[in-house]
């Protein structure tokens, strides 16, 4: 410290406390490398559980920042800890140790490189916690790729599977394409305005003089999102990906990185570009629009179920989209739409991950993803099948369970600014939803109704970890339907937005 | 009128740019009329580090150790383990394909005429502006760089650390024949 305060080196000026779950999961990283690369074989079991443990450990500084309710703003604002950002770190947190609960039989039994495996996960998960605090252009860009390239690699973990190659292949052409145009928008916005943080870009860009430029930015940059978020058209990557991806990898694919492309989009659209309601709203609002119908139209016509929920997944994306679609008319309608898409994404994550929990746990009997197999689910794993009908009526938003609170919320900013363009988009979101309840129920009556395929009706054994997984997705997924009050408690925007400007 | 004259400009660095200059066009020459691929990657590691040489000589110390890590340490390296992945046997046989010869001529001649047209203005000059600065009132600019690095950009640095090493404990797991 004296050297260094001899040659004039200014400390940095950190805030332990508002770093402390980065540094947590970074310390988490270097001691699962430690433990994979000294401890030998005889260390691999206590991979998962060291896991989950510094995850959980993580989650202890997010509890005490958001006790302590202060703002905290680093580096002229480019990151910030608000309980926005707590909210996406706690959400992510936790959806990584539900995926850590999911993998750790899979991930064992099938002898897929364990530890190189947590450790990638828990680089991803860093990835997402520094993308919610993120607020300009670099860290969000650097904070996208970290939370990527493990993904891409991980969605091809299953190395001597072709479907899996195929996975990690697409999944990484498309995402480097994406990267390339986010980048290009990205360089035009710092072109135009000389600053990388998204507070000085937003005032740089209002009432500018080259508004053409601004709206190729302003595309490129959302564009660049909606491949992240697998909005049609830039969905192609999702099935393929999902389908192939060791199960457990496809479960984090569509709950965490697609949660942190959203949690991107909204604070890069919401914080740099609100005041270019005029490009940005119809893009979102062509785009939620045509995410929903498509996707609801090709999950219908699925037969396997992972496909299936890949098609869903891509639905609920237009869902989460629909928000922000009318959040520029004013101040109101922006925080209500942070409010829809942070309590759907938090709900979606919990459903979402429960259905994939189920999926994984009928495969270890059935060694197949594909909606037939699942006859006669109910006469055998009475429990599995229930819980399954629950995840994928709450994906269709039937009360009392979590997913009609989430759309309720979304019906609730679509109406709120009054506009035509926003009753449109809910009459959509409404006709969607109708549509998406054939694809979930047909599962469920072939769950309950249709017979075991071969007559097999030997209960299936799920594992402790699953059984831990299924139990915490269900919880929240039935005790947010019935007390939405406990989740719309944390989803407020205000400190969000008031530092947005 | 002798480049070499004395006037305003230092006698020692402007030897040194002649001497450096004239060997990053002799290896640039060879560079593109060796018949061996290996020995082209060979030379183009002298036409880079000369350009480093050239860096430091315009007391741009820190893209010039930039340019030694990430174009010797990092692409010549790549090129030469292309090479060596690529080809079966690494020998005298080996000989490059030059059909490609005048398009190559013609880009080079169109990148050197547009790059002495945008430099053309500075000529003689011992000063360049950068964004309506001078190079002086610029100041040191390794230490900004630093100061840049570890105290507004913290953050993305450290994330990109972690980044490299996610990346490589994937590609070993992924590369790895098991």
């Amino acid at each position: 410290m004296n050297i260094l305060a001899a040659v004039g080196v200014d400390n940095p000026p950190l805030d332990w406390h508002a770093l402390a779950p980065e540094l947590v999961l970074v310390g988490l990283l270097a001691v699962l490398l430690l433990v994979d690369a000294f401890g030998g074989e005889r260390s691999r079991w206590a991979m998962p559980s060291l896991t989950g443990i510094g995850l959980l450990a993580a989650l202890i500084p997010v509890a005490t920042l958001a006790y302590d309710g202060v703002v905290r703003s680093m580096f002229d604002g480019a990151y910030v800890v608000d309980n926005y950002a707590l909210l996406f770190k706690a959400l992510f947190l936790i959806a990584g140790y539900v995926v850590v609960l999911l993998s750790t039989n899979y991930i064992a039994e099938g002898d897929y490189w364990e530890g190189e495996y947590y450790q990638l996960l828990v680089a991803s998960l860093l990835g997402m916690t520094v993308m919610a605090s993120a607020r300009d252009l670099i860290s969000v860009f650097l904070a996208l790729e970290l939370l990527s390239i493990p993904a891409y690699m991980l969605a091809a973990w299953r190395k001597r599977d072709l479907g899996s190659e195929e996975a990690g292949m697409k999944y990484y052409l498309m995402g480097v394409f994406a990267s390339a145009i986010l980048l290009y928008g990205m360089s035009l916005l710092y072109g135009m305005t000389g600053s990388t943080l998204l507070v000085d870009i937003a005032g740089a860009i209002e009432g500018t003089e080259v508004p053409a430029l601004v709206a190729l930015a302003v595309v490129l940059v959302v564009v660049g999102f909606a491949f992240k978020v697998s909005a049609v058209p830039f969905h192609t990557w999702a099935p393929d990906t999902y389908q192939g991806a060791p199960t457990p990898v496809t479960a984090f694919l569509a709950v965490g990185s697609k949660a942190a492309g959203f949690v991107a989009l909204m604070t890069v659209v919401l914080i740099a570009f609100p005041t270019q309601p005029r490009i940005f709203e119809p893009l979102i609002w062509a785009l939620a629009a045509v995410t929903m119908i498509v996707g609801n139209l090709i999950a219908l016509r699925q037969t396997n179920l992972v496909r299936m929920l890949a098609y869903s997944g891509v639905a609920q994306a237009g869902y989460i989209l629909a928000p922000l679609a009318v959040a520029g008319v004013s101040g109101a309608s922006a925080a209500m739409a942070v409010e829809a898409v942070s309590t759907y994404l938090v709900i979606y994550a919990a459903m979402n991950l429960g259905a994939f929990a189920v999926v994984i746990a009928v495969a270890r009997k059935t060694g197949s993803a594909e909606i037939d197999s699942y006859g006669g689910l109910f006469s055998y794993s009475p429990v599995l099948a229930v819980c399954m009908s629950v995840f994928l009526f709450s994906l269709a938003g039937i009360p009392p369970l979590a997913g009609w609170y989430g759309k309720l919320t979304i019906f609730l900013a679509l109406i709120e600014p009054g506009t035509l363009a926003g009753y449109i988009l809910a009459v959509i979101v409404g006709l969607a939803s109708v549509i998406a309840l054939f694809y979930y129920a047909r599962v469920a009556k072939v769950m309950f109704v249709d017979p075991a395929p071969d007559g097999d009706t030997t209960p299936i054994r799920v594992p402790m970890s699953l059984a831990a997984a299924l139990t915490i997705t269900v919880a929240v997924t039935l005790v947010v339907g019935v007390l939405p009050q406990v989740l719309a408690r944390v989803t407020g925007a205000e400190t969000f937005l008031s530092i947005g400007g | 009128m002798s480049i070499l004259a004395v006037t305003e400009v230092l006698v020692a660095q402007n030897i040194a740019f002649a001497i450096i200059a004239v060997g990053v066009v002799v290896a640039g020459v060879r560079l593109v009329t060796t018949e061996n691929v290996v020995h082209a990657a060979l030379w183009l590691v002298v036409v880079l580090a000369g350009i480093a040489g050239l860096y430091i000589l315009l007391a741009a110390e820190f893209t010039a150790i930039v340019q030694v890590l990430v174009y010797i340490g990092a692409i010549v390296v790549l090129f030469l383990f292309g090479i060596m992945l690529t080809r079966a046997r690494l020998g005298e046989g080996e000989t490059v394909n030059k059909k490609m010869r005048a398009p190559a001529l013609v880009i080079a001649v169109a990148m050197f005429a547009l790059m002495a047209y945008s430099l053309w203005g500075y000529f003689g000059s011992t000063e360049l502006e950068v964004m309506g600065r001078s190079t002086a009132e610029l100041g040191q600019t390794t230490a900004q760089v630093a100061d840049t690095l570890f105290l507004t950009y913290l953050i993305p640095f450290e994330v990109v650390s972690v980044l490299l090493l996610a990346a490589l404990t994937g590609a070993i797991v992924l590369a790895r024949r098991d």
